[in-house]
């Protein structure tokens, strides 16, 4: 599958048109990572945002030797978004549940692709609040 | 479509799952989350469709494998 497939699967890029998805796939490298190997880890700097091609990625927060599970995210989810929006330390740690190809965003080439179109940032920042409210309200859920 | 589904097994320490399905899920659908098995029990709508995308919320339970 090419990365503009992919992306037309994730939907923070529904609303964009082909030759916009085209642009996205431009900021995009693809990263083979292994069972067990940490995507992102809670507290640490982070530039960059992922998005699952395939695999499953868990997440876990809390800095004791015994984290907790907050979601496990499957193809089409994306993980490390926040650093794109708030630029704080990584709120969460990201661990492979399976061997997993992710495709990496950058946020200084994403945000300088968002400037220079700006229908492209509305879409997306539109579609990324609506992601973390879809994970809050998963979260919520349960918890019940 | 895109089905992002939203998945909860309670009584399981686990956390659940966000994934995305080309087809929607029915009671009775068996899932794989990982190495872990579950049975879809109930299909809730979480948020309205966007687009292609509709956002499910399941209710699960573990199904034990030998």
């Amino acid at each position: 599958m090419d990365t503009v497939e992919l992306l037309k699967g994730v939907d923070i890029f529904e609303g964009l048109t082909d030759h916009e998805l085209k642009r996205v796939a431009g900021v995009c490298r693809e990263a083979k990572f292994a069972k067990g190997q940490i995507v992102t880890t809670q507290g640490e700097e982070g530039e960059e945002m992922y998005i699952v091609r395939d695999g499953l990625v868990e997440v876990t927060v809390g800095e004791t030797s015994e984290p907790r599970t907050v979601v496990n995210l499957g193809t089409g989810q994306v993980v490390g978004e926040m650093a794109l929006v708030d630029r704080g330390p990584r709120s969460a740690t990201a661990r492979c549940v399976t061997d997993a190809t992710l495709n990496v965003i950058q946020r200084e080439a994403f945000e300088k692709l968002c400037e220079s179109d700006t229908q492209i940032g509305m879409v997306v920042y539109r579609n990324l609040a609506a992601d973390l409210s879809f994970k809050l309200r998963h979260r919520h859920l349960s918890r019940r | 479509m895109v089905y992002k589904v939203s998945i909860v097994v309670p009584g399981v320490e686990h956390g659940g799952a966000i994934i995305n399905l080309s087809e929607k899920p029915q009671p009775g659908d068996h899932l794989k989350i990982g190495e872990m098995e579950v049975e879809v029990v109930e299909v809730i709508d979480l948020l309205p469709p966007r687009g292609d995308f509709h956002f499910l919320h399941a209710t699960c339970e573990r199904v034990e494998t030998k």
